[in-house]
């Protein structure tokens, strides 16, 4: 497996910073994925992910508890350790598409999760700082929970037939 | 304690992109709320203007000064705003059929008038919003349009070779797949005096699925940033359309020159009186 990780980090206020970012832009691509979704009349899967957008704002909200008092230093966008395109919990945009079953969008959701545990995982490994190491660890296991808790949810959801008819197919008048 | 993401939170309106699921233009919106949170810049100090089709729906989306005008006409548009409020950041955010044929020719001499603008072109080779024509970035051969069902049989129009002849003074490409290099290469371009160019690759997965593809095609292009424009040229035609980075930056003046006025105000009076 490639690595997740641009570079090492090496103090709490740059992991904090990693961390947070990570999380908000997650919960933050959640809830513009539900919007698109409810635009496109896919309502299930819109209220999946508003669902887990409000598991990512907890998890946001989890940080910035754990950084209060922390001055976190202003990393550009593109600065980030990371070496996936957003962040490793954020659900690419262009694996999307307007007919995409519940339990399509719960897969990616758990791709995303487990990229975000094996990113604390990796971070726990390879950081020099003490501090830095057990926080991404005690990171990497509150993402194992959140991996085991949307393997239960997947499992749960019904698996869609192959092929769903397009009701709605795009208009080619010509 | 906040990120760029937070920051960026800012910018965005709260009008819903009807865009397709998966569609490029996403990324593209994300860049731009993430480069003006970088720059910080006040909302207030930004105008986005815009043309017709799909992408052109963007400035709805943000939460700025934005003008949605007539098809093709983006950039005259922006370059009047400029040149009236010279305090604003303009950008100026289309498609390849808006820019590249319907304001062709205004895609020219904004270029090598070099007004202080950003001028981002979403570039999905296909009429989207119309359901699907050739546009002039669409391949000669590409017969998926019953309007052109062996192909237009007409060569592709080059953005950003074009855009370098014509004078533009900061030329590069990006891919919505690649949200960091876009998001650099913004905040480069709006820090850029004079008319910068930011050519995006962004697919449409209804009309152009297999532009799907391009994550695996898009590659660095190889002779990186130069300000030379001649060399810039010659690296340009050499490339497959599908090199990123910014290929070309110069410093020159900027249009309109403003020099400060030379006489006092009683002067003025005197001259002009009421």
């Amino acid at each position: 497996m490639s690595s997740l990780l641009t570079g090492p980090i090496e103090s709490v206020a740059e992991f904090l910073a990693h961390a947070l970012e990570m999380e908000v832009e997650s919960a933050e691509r959640y809830r513009e994925l539900a919007d698109n979704m409810a635009v496109h009349n896919n309502p299930g899967v819109a209220e999946l992910f508003r669902q887990l957008a409000v598991e990512g704002d907890a998890h946001a909200a989890h940080v910035e508890r754990r950084g209060a008092g922390v001055a976190l230093p202003d990393i550009a966008p593109w600065a980030f350790k990371w070496s996936s395109p957003d962040g490793p919990e954020s659900l690419p945009l262009d694996e999307l598409h307007y007919l995409m079953s519940r339990h399509q969008a719960l897969e990616l959701a758990l791709h995303n999760e487990i990229r975000g545990r094996d990113f604390y995982a990796e971070l726990a490994r390879a950081s020099k700082n003490a501090e830095v190491r057990a926080l991404a660890a005690e990171m990497a296991e509150e993402e194992g929970r959140h991996v085991a808790m949307l393997r239960d949810w997947l499992a749960s959801e019904a698996v869609p037939e192959p092929s769903t008819p397009d009701l709605d197919p795009p208009h080619s008048p010509e | 304690m906040s990120t760029i993401a937070q920051r960026a939170r800012v910018y965005k309106s709260t009008v819903r992109p009807i865009w397709c699921p998966g569609c490029g233009h996403f990324a593209v919106l994300a860049a731009i709320t993430r480069a003006l949170a970088f720059l910080d810049l006040p909302r207030e100090e930004v105008a986005v203007v815009s043309g017709i089709g799909c992408s052109s729906r963007l400035p709805a989306y943000l939460d700025s000064y934005g003008f949605h005008g007539l098809h093709g006409r983006a950039l005259p548009l922006a370059t009047g705003l400029k040149i009236a409020r010279p305090d604003l950041n303009v950008l100026v955010t289309g498609g390849d059929g808006d820019g590249f044929s319907i304001g062709g020719n205004h895609f020219l001499h904004a270029c090598r008038r070099n007004v202080d603008l950003t001028y981002i072109a979403m570039d999905n080779r296909v009429y989207g919003m119309t359901k699907g024509q050739a546009s002039p970035t669409t391949a000669p051969d590409w017969s998926k349009s019953q309007l052109t069902p062996h192909g237009t049989g007409v060569r592709r129009f080059q953005p950003a070779a074009i855009a370098l002849a014509a004078g533009a003074t900061f030329v590069a490409r990006g891919y919505s797949g690649d949200p960091k290099g876009i998001t650099r290469m913004l905040v480069e371009a709006i820090r850029h005096p004079g008319f910068a160019f930011l050519h995006v690759l962004s697919p449409c997965v209804t009309f152009r699925p297999e532009q799907r593809a391009w994550k695996h095609e898009v590659h660095p292009f190889a002779a990186g940033t130069g300000a030379d424009p001649v060399e810039a040229a010659s690296q340009l035609q050499a490339d497959d359309g599908l090199g990123l980075g910014i290929f070309y930056q110069q410093q020159l003046p900027v249009w309109p020159q403003r020099e400060k006025p030379s006489g006092s105000l009683a002067e003025l009076e005197r001259e002009f009186p009421v």
